[in-house]
């Protein structure tokens, strides 16, 4: 059996059997799959892996599944599914309202939740990217679903954070972002002053992606400030 | 409402005929008598000294039978002072006639000075004996507010009854009112037969007519039309109750020969009582309305603990399965025997985890249904419990379960299951609260009457505040680390299990940290089996 290469899930649930079931499925489905079973073990695991995607419980036994929902968002706009057995109204409205991108009642069938995966990382890619998570512009293609890079049909391999460093800068297309913001996504919170980190690894990104990295035609430099992801067809 | 007889000359003629009765006529015997004694008197004195104007001393006698025996004997007593005096005193004596007419003077204001003062006299006795009356009444009417206005109506009824025939002196008082949900109420105080219950049909009526649609309360008027004679000499009056909703009873009052008769004060009372038996009828529905919505609101509350926790706890082993069927159930996916394996273990934990929580969830409807019969037979004690902790395992991997049993535990009578289930119950808890690792300890002791099973963690303890409600349907001790999983149904069902074998259970902080949670079985098999019901 080969490794998954899909998208990072990360599974949080204080229910081993819940988890052992849907790390069972998603792998085999191709997705990697990390879990975790408090708020806190959440948050170190988001802090470390960056995972694409995250299914959520709200009953956990330390911290709230709101509160996580909220620090995520403080940090990122990582797509967040909630899995739970509240099933009334108002607290799907506010899980949905503080972040979440989508609520799932337990129970719930494996399929569904696939299926729900697949829209949150297509959401993620573009708002409007038909019935796949891919985003494309010019000669670049990035299937988020499948972690793959592909520049005028050719596969490129990327290390892990300069995937997850053009994965931002797709999160935000057109939109400047600045040196710190850049590295707080990608490296952490406690990033911030590191700029040379972040020029580094945007020559690398330039060097695998740009048909001439002098003149890029993805992404820009704005001077003094960070850079941009160029996309025409957006 | 209740002026409707008037009061006046003919009320004080009222009280006067009762009095006509016996007592009277000595009344007029003491008069004639005073007279007698002041005429013997003024003999005397005239005899020795003359004195001018001594026929004042008869005013004396007067005022006296006046102020003690009322108006008609004052009169006939200045009548008879007038006619003595003249007889006796005045020249020509033994004769009517009269020589000197200043004397006529003398003897008309004698009269007249008489009947003024028997008036005025006899009218303060009367307004004495009406205050007094009136008192009666005051502290009658008070005795029955009292009496009413406790939460037990239906105890209040027979009180008052009896007090208003004493006070009364009547035969006999019944009370008979019909509350909102048809339920009929009667006391009756002194002898009564039964068939005298039924009123001629006349009678009933009289509440509705008169005052119409505003339904007032009447007092019935005491017209022979009013009454119906009953078993010959007894009379009977009616008096209506009007409840919250119209006409609710009857004041039913049987007079025997002996009673006094009605004077107004009387119906006033009677109006009055009715009037108040009316308020408590209406206070009694208001209260049990109150109780009503008190009981509703805690089945409500009870109800919503219920839906949430079986939303919660059902549905979370509901999701592992589902979750870990619908994986199998992939027709593309080629899962390996390790795999399926642990979808299949998922699966069946998950539906025991949910078996366990239908059992006490069943358990607890039963005991709430007062319907829990534990079918008790002769058990080894210690084989269960090693069967119990043998069961549990794979809840209590993450613990280490020391059962610490002594040798000759006797047999026990015991319903298997609801014992099983009372202990399973104790073990699930301490690997709820206790951290992992530790130790969790099942043991049993006994003394002469009973054996007691005890499970002991190494966890937190139970907070301080928490004991008493331990053992309280959905009850959870806030801890101040993880919430711990489960419905808040297990020690309530373990209670109940218990109590229902005629055990105790109790809940402690061991010395050195960590909980002890017990419960006792009687090694005598009790004579029947005591259903559940609250302790403490």
């Amino acid at each position: 059996m080969s490794r998954p290469t899909g998208a990072r899930v990360l599974v949080v649930d204080d229910e081993p059997p819940i988890l052992r079931a849907v790390r069972a499925y998603l792998t085999r489905r191709d997705f990697q799959v990390e879990t975790a079973e408090t708020g806190a073990q959440a948050l170190d695991a988001y802090a470390r892996r960056r995972p694409d995607l995250i299914l959520l419980d709200l009953s956990l036994p330390d911290l709230d599944g709101c509160e996580v929902i909220r620090r995520v968002r403080d940090r990122g706009n990582t797509p967040i599914i909630v899995l739970s057995v509240r099933g009334a109204e108002q607290d799907k409205v506010a899980a949905l309202d503080l972040g979440a991108d989508d609520y799932l009642t337990k129970p719930f069938g494996v399929d569904e939740l696939l299926a729900r995966v697949r829209v949150a990382l297509r959401h993620a890619a573009r708002p409007s990217s038909g019935s796949e998570a891919v985003f494309r512009t010019g000669a670049l293609e990035v299937n988020l679903e499948q972690r793959r890079v592909k520049v005028a049909g050719e596969d490129v391999r990327l290390t892990p954070t300069e995937y997850d460093l053009l994965r931002t800068f797709i999160a935000y297309p057109n939109k400047v972002l600045t040196d710190r913001m850049l590295l707080q996504q990608v490296w952490g919170p406690e990033y911030g002053g590191e700029s040379h980190y972040l020029h580094v690894y945007v020559a690398r990104l330039r060097k695998k992606l740009e048909a001439d990295p002098q003149r890029p035609r993805y992404l820009a430099t704005e001077p003094g400030v960070g850079y941009r992801l160029l996309d025409q067809e957006g | 409402m209740l002026g409707l007889l008037e009061r006046g000359t003919e009320v004080s003629g009222a009280s006067g005929l009762r009095a006509a009765c016996g007592e009277c006529w000595f009344g007029y015997g003491v008069a004639l008598l005073s007279i007698a004694l002041v005429s013997a008197v003024i003999g005397v004195v005239t005899k020795l000294v003359s004195i001018s104007n001594i026929s004042m001393l008869y005013l004396i006698a007067v005022l006296a039978v006046a102020v003690a025996y009322g108006r008609g004997p004052a009169i006939l007593a200045s009548a008879a002072a007038f006619l003595t005096y003249n007889w006796l005193f005045i020249h020509p004596r033994t004769t009517f006639t009269v020589a000197d007419p200043a004397e006529w003077l003398a003897l008309f204001l004698l009269l007249l000075v008489g009947v003024l003062a028997a008036q005025l006299a006899a009218r303060e006795r009367d307004r004495a004996r009406e205050a007094e009356e009136r008192e009666r009444e005051a502290v009658v009417l008070y005795d029955v507010v009292r009496l009413l206005s406790g939460a037990d109506l239906e105890g209040a009824l027979p009180e008052v009854a009896e007090r208003l025939r004493v006070e009364m002196g009547l035969q006999a008082v019944a009370i008979e009112i019909e509350d909102d949900t048809g339920a009929t109420n009667r006391a009756v105080a002194g002898t009564m037969q039964e068939t005298r219950f039924t009123p001629p049909a006349g009678l009933k009526s009289s509440g509705d007519n008169g005052s119409g649609a505003t339904k007032r309360l009447r007092v019935v008027s005491p017209h022979p039309r009013r009454r119906a004679l009953v078993g010959g000499q007894q009379w009977m009056r009616v008096v209506p109750v009007i409840g919250p909703q119209g006409r609710a009873g009857d004041l039913l009052l049987v007079m025997s020969p002996a009673s006094e008769r009605y004077s107004p004060s009387r119906e006033r009372l009677l109006g009055a009582v009715a009037t108040q038996l009316g308020i408590a009828m209406e206070r009694d529905k208001l209260r049990r309305q109150a109780t009503d919505a008190e009981v509703l609101r805690r089945a409500n509350a009870l109800k919503t603990a219920l839906l949430n926790a079986v939303s919660h706890d059902l549905r979370t082993p509901l999701a592992s399965i589902i979750a870990s069927a619908g994986s199998l159930r992939q027709t593309d996916v080629d899962w390996s025997q390790e795999e399926r394996r642990e979808f299949a273990q998922a699966i069946e934990e998950e539906g025991r985890r949910l078996n366990g929580i239908v059992g006490n969830l069943l358990d607890l409807s039963r005991m709430e249904g007062g319907t829990l019969r534990p079918h008790k037979e002769w058990y080894d004690l210690g084989a269960l419990i090693n069967d119990v902790v043998g069961r549990l395992r794979p809840i209590t991997a993450r613990h280490r379960v020391i059962a610490d049993l002594p040798d000759d535990l006797p047999p026990v009578h015991l319903d298997y299951v609801e014992i099983d289930q009372a202990l399973s119950n104790l073990i699930e808890n301490a690997t709820k609260y206790a951290p992992a690792g530790t130790q969790i300890g099942v043991a049993a002791r006994m003394s002469d009457s009973e054996v007691r099973v005890e499970v002991y963690d190494e966890g937190p303890g139970i907070p301080q505040d928490a004991l008493p409600h331990l053992f309280e349907p959905f009850y959870r001790a806030a801890t101040e680390a993880p919430k711990p999983k489960g419905t808040g149904l297990g020690l309530a069902v373990t209670k109940g299990l218990v109590e229902a074998h005629g055990g105790r259970v109790s809940a402690a902080n061991r010395p050195g940290g960590g909980g002890r949670f017990s419960f006792t079985l009687p090694l005598k098999a009790p004579m029947d089996a005591t259903p559940a019901r609250p302790h403490r």
